[in-house]
């Protein structure tokens, strides 16, 4: 029966292509649009992730009571042994080592004389390794106002505002001053190699932008780390597994007596985001059941309009003596697969383009004055398993719904008038 | 933290009587006393700061020349990260120069008001270089007894505007004329810092305290350690040791 | 094409629920567009109204050797003005300083400001009404940080004009909710005139802030910074929710097109019996492809009064009472209140609704265009095509 159905629906275009089409492209919207209103609605978490809390952030428990003063003293030690073991217990993150660090910027004149200073606000973090996905999550490059990334050692970006207040220039050299984690003074050249702009001008004065190698050479932290994020491979945050994933790591690592014993919190837990993030998933929930709503009465609509245009076909089968119980199962099993392989495609068509939002996301800084760093100038879309299902939604049922309602005409039909259409 | 030692010692130079009482003793032959065991018009000194962090407690040794008031030279000798760290001040100006980046920054005006390297001591606070009786009226208040040691009490309080602290006391040795603790107070009379002296030994018939105690008393904390390794009273140093060229040297 | 419209209507209104459920999906994404752009405007709105009522006002003169954005200019970066130039200005001196809660050193920005002034909407009352010592206000966000509340005395340690240290208990008199968190974070407010007598610093200013009235004109050793000027962050960061907003309206009027479009490409092969007998009785093509992509661009027409039967008793209500939003710290100096009360211009639905006939008359269109390349005979007999 299935196999005669299928053969039906292949060979009669009228009857396979427009619907499947139809279905296809409705399905792809409702998991576009599920995926983009998730990463849409997620996006002002997603940016407290990238620039401060990451999915997750392992710091030490006395560090974490007193982030704001980026008390590096307060750091990780033995950082890369943490590192590893967050690797293979938890391999679904990825896990980086920032530091942020305060002090000077001072930049000298011909002779190597203070020509003038300013505070610095530094961010250190992986822009040299090969798979350091960092400086894109941070969106250093595209707000890049002069020159070029750091590529080696010693190479710094700084604000724009500053460079062009002490007027640096691209290759210029400029000394950090500042203290080590043990409180005893450093200082560093670094060569700039770009400015940079924030977007936030409290933090475009004083940016100071370098390698992770370079500041934990330079604060005496050579092996350690003001913080330890997590994040997830996938770019997606999962807030079930991340607090599972901190009670896990809490349980074997951190100790009450002992206050420099790491510590992992999720983002939830950070910079008061659990009511945001709880108003996002909801927010979110509702709109993707508005969209899915939407579209199942889109697609009702084709089933209906599916059924109702086979009219003349069901008044020639029923005179030629088929059952109208039949008839109807017969529509109801073509409705059924026709939704099955229109929602399979969509849903596939749907999920790529939604992976492509995740990964690559659209950049929309053409249509900004100014890229900046802390508005993020790429959107993004958010895969998340419900995405997987959600087109079956409209994509089947309503379609099989639709059917069933103009199906029912079919038992509603005269004979009289069956033949009367059949005179054409 | 030379500075911060040279600063320290200097500061009792010079102090003049406010008033005579007839139960104590005339608070300038204290200073008077004072000043002949810890001030010399040249100082080479070898000290140790340690610093107690809130995780371990580090040293830092650094070699210090002074000349007067106004003119001091240092360099770090350890630990590796230091070594080689050289400052130099004049007047009100200091430069911090660095081996690694041969560099020397110089830092001036607001800057100056700036803790040390997130301690609670300003680079003014180092730099001082008045003497107390330009800056504070003194008196003899009363005694105590120190650790087992019979002190007077003098009391400072500034008679001009620009000074970090509006009052000061000190705990002066009555018989070995060593101050061996010093307390720095706000406007408002609230104790802001305290430094204790002990360790007093004799060192080229002076009495001088090898150990000083640096507690910022607003803050939790052991606050920082001054050991003095050895110390010249009145050697002499060339002149160009406190050039900007010997920074580099 | 007056016959067209009435044509048009008829068979709309005929085919009953099949209109009515693309009508329906239709006016859904009118409604959401205009709620979306509703709600960022009003987002606009609000966070620029709460950044001039709290820190703003009518722009600011600032001292020309203070930098906001760099601390160490706050030592000299202070001044003041003669009595006839501070009219229609509200001082505001800032220091910095320490606070000691429970043996932790915090620096702060100390901000006096004038508690007589109405140009802030900082609640002054409190700082005024106080009989404590030195009261003080901050926001929620500093005291958080600082583990302070309502009535905690902290010690407080600054230095008056000869940069001599003083330090005495400040007492919390109140702890402010706003959505500006640059008047809030890392700060602590106390009034202008205690703070011009703690530090000796009598009359002197940081900035002042301008009220409406204020004209600005160059004063030397000043310099103004217009309200435009200092809005011009929040005008970057509403322009990119705009176009982030779109993307997603634009989805949405793609699942209305597709029902209008998979409507057409029926309506256009089952009528086509219909259509044999327009064209036998004597319309030309393209008037028949008229016909039909009225029909088709109706259901946008349609759609708007169903929109707006639907949508104004909502907007209204929605403009009156807002939308809650939960509360976040967000350290990037965003104004985001806690209830958005979205705004809907007349621009806004306008254009709204020309996007959606537009957009809806072209995917009519499309299906519509088959007709011209039918054989009207065939049509007539209503052979398939």
């Amino acid at each position: 029966m299935i196999q005669f159905l299928l053969k039906g629906i292949l060979r009669d275009k009228s009857r396979s292509l427009l619907p499947i089409t139809v279905v296809s492209i409705g399905v792809a919207l409702t998991v576009m649009l599920s995926a983009y209103m998730e990463g849409a609605f997620g996006d002002m978490i997603d940016q407290n992730a990238r620039f401060e809390t990451g999915h997750v952030k392992v710091m030490t428990q006395a560090y974490a009571e007193n982030k704001e003063q980026l008390p590096n003293d307060l750091a990780i030690l033995g950082v890369d042994e943490l590192t590893e073991s967050l690797r293979s217990d938890f391999p679904q993150m990825e896990w980086v080592n920032r530091i942020k660090f305060g002090g000077l910027i001072d930049v000298p004149d011909e002779n190597g004389e203070t020509k003038g200073q300013g505070p610095a606000a530094g961010i250190a973090l992986d822009l040299f390794g090969a798979n350091s996905r960092e400086a894109q999550r941070l969106n250093i490059e595209s707000s890049l106002v002069t020159g070029t990334m750091p590529t080696k050692k010693g190479e710094a970006l700084i604000g724009h505002d500053f460079s062009e207040k002490l007027n640096v220039k691209i290759g210029d050299e400029v000394t950090f001053f500042g203290t080590t984690m043990n409180s005893s003074m450093t200082f560093q050249n670094f060569i700039v190699s770009g400015t940079i702009r924030f977007g936030a001008a409290s933090m475009d004065r004083g940016a100071l932008i370098v390698d992770i190698s370079d500041a934990q050479h330079m604060l005496d932290m050579e092996d350690a780390s003001g913080e330890l994020l997590g994040f997830s491979k996938l770019n997606v945050y999962d807030d079930d597994q991340t607090q599972e994933m901190a009670a896990q790591f809490n349980a074997k690592h951190t100790k009450d007596d002992d206050e420099f014993s790491p510590i992992m919190l999720p983002l939830r837990e950070q910079n008061n985001l659990g009511p945001m993030l709880d108003y996002s998933n909801m927010m979110s929930g509702i709109f993707i059941f508005i969209f899915v709503f939407a579209m199942s009465i889109v697609l009702w609509n084709t089933g209906l309009l599916g059924g109702l245009r086979r009219y003349q076909e069901f008044g020639i089968r029923l005179a030629l003596g088929e059952a109208k119980g039949q008839i109807y199962r017969s529509l109801l099993m073509e409705a059924v697969l026709i939704g099955i392989i229109g929602s399979i495609v969509g849903t596939a068509i749907g999920l790529a383009v939604a992976y492509y939002l995740q990964v690559v996301g659209i950049d929309i800084s053409g249509y900004m004055d100014n890229s900046t760093m802390l508005m993020p100038s790429v959107l993004r879309a958010k895969v998340t398993p419900g995405l997987f299902f959600i087109g079956f939604i409209p994509g089947l049922l309503a379609m099989v719904f639709g059917n069933m309602l103009s199906g029912i005409g079919i038992y509603k039909r005269e004979t009289a008038r069956l033949f009367k259409e059949l005179e054409v | 933290m030379k500075y911060l030692m040279s600063f320290l010692l200097l500061a009792s130079f010079g102090l003049l009587p406010a008033q005579n009482t007839d139960t104590y003793p005339d608070a300038l032959t204290i200073i008077e006393k004072v000043d002949a065991n810890l001030v010399s018009d040249s100082q080479i000194t070898e000290s140790e700061m340690v610093i107690h962090g809130r995780r371990n407690s580090r040293t830092v040794r650094s070699i210090g020349y002074t000349m007067g008031n106004e003119k001091s030279f240092s360099e770090y000798l350890a630990p590796a990260k230091e070594k080689g760290t050289k400052m130099l001040k004049l007047e009100d100006r200091l430069w911090i120069y660095s081996p690694d980046t041969d560099r020397s920054i110089q830092l001036s005006g607001h800057m100056l008001k700036q803790s040390v390297m997130g301690s609670d001591l300003s680079y003014e606070d180092m730099m001082e270089d008045r003497k107390l009786t330009e800056m504070y009226d003194a008196e003899v208040t009363g005694s105590e007894t120190i650790d087992g040691r019979a002190t007077w009490i003098l009391e400072l309080n500034a008679k001009v505007e620009d000074v970090a602290y509006d009052s000061r006391k000190m705990w002066v040795d009555q018989e070995r004329f060593v101050p061996l603790k010093e307390e720095l107070y706000a406007k408002s009379g609230q104790l802001l810092k305290r430094v204790t002296m002990t360790d007093v030994a004799k060192i080229d018939g002076r009495w001088f305290p090898k150990k000083m105690n640096y507690k910022d008393m607003l803050k939790s904390g052991e606050g920082t350690d001054f050991i003095v390794l050895s110390i010249q009273f009145n050697p002499d140093i060339p002149e160009h040791i406190f050039s900007k060229a010997s920074l580099r040297m | 094409m007056n016959l067209a419209f009435q044509l048009a209507y008829k068979n709309l209104m005929g085919a009953g629920l099949r209109t009515w459920l693309n009508v329906g999906v239709l006016s859904f994404s009118f409604i959401i567009i205009i709620f979306y752009n509703g709600l960022i405007d009003g987002w606009n709105e609000q966070a620029k109204r709460d950044s001039i009522a709290w820190e703003y006002g009518y722009g600011q003169l600032l001292n020309s050797e203070y930098d906001p954005f760099d601390p160490f200019t706050i030592l000299d970066g202070h001044g003041t003005l003669k009595e006839e130039q501070r009219k229609n200005l509200t001082p505001i001196l800032i220091r910095q300083a320490s606070v000691y809660p429970d043996g932790r050193m915090l620096s702060v920005a100390l901000k006096g400001v004038d508690v007589n002034q109405s140009t802030l909407e900082l609640p002054i009352q409190a700082l005024k009404e106080s009989t404590t010592a030195i009261p003080a206000m901050i926001g929620e966000n500093m005291a958080n940080a600082a583990k302070l509340k309502e009535g905690d005395e902290v010690l407080l340690r600054w230095r008056d004009k000869g940069g001599t240290f003083d330090a005495a208990n400040i007492t919390i008199v109140k702890v402010f909710d706003t959505d500006v968190p640059t008047v809030d974070n890392g700060q602590i407010w106390i009034p202008i005139q205690k703070l011009w007598d703690m530090t000796g610093l009598q009359n002197h200013a940081t900035l002042f802030v301008a009220n409406e009235q204020f004209q600005a004109t160059n004063i030397p050793g000043w310099k103004f910074q217009s309200q435009e000027e200092l809005l011009s962050d929040l005008t970057d960061i509403i322009a990119m929710k705009k176009v982030s907003g779109s993307i997603m309206y634009l989805l949405l009027l793609a699942i209305a097109l597709l029902a209008i479009f998979d409507t057409q490409v029926l309506s256009v092969f089952r009528r086509q019996k219909e259509i044999g007998t327009y064209i036998a009785l004597g319309m030309t093509r393209s008037q028949v492809v008229g016909l039909f992509t009225v029909e088709g661009s109706m259901y946008s027409l349609l759609a708007m009064v169903v929109g707006s039967i639907v949508g104004i008793p909502l907007f209204t209500y929605l403009a009156k009472t807002g939308i809650a939003f939960p509360a976040a710290s967000q350290d990037i100096g965003i104004a985001l209140a806690d209830r958005i009360y979205p705004v809907f211009g007349i621009q806004l639905v306008l254009t709204t609704i020309l996007l959606v006939v537009v957009a809806a008359t072209i995917v009519s269109f499309l299906p519509a265009k088959k007709i011209s390349k039918m054989n009207p005979v065939l049509a007539l007999k209503g052979k398939l095509q």
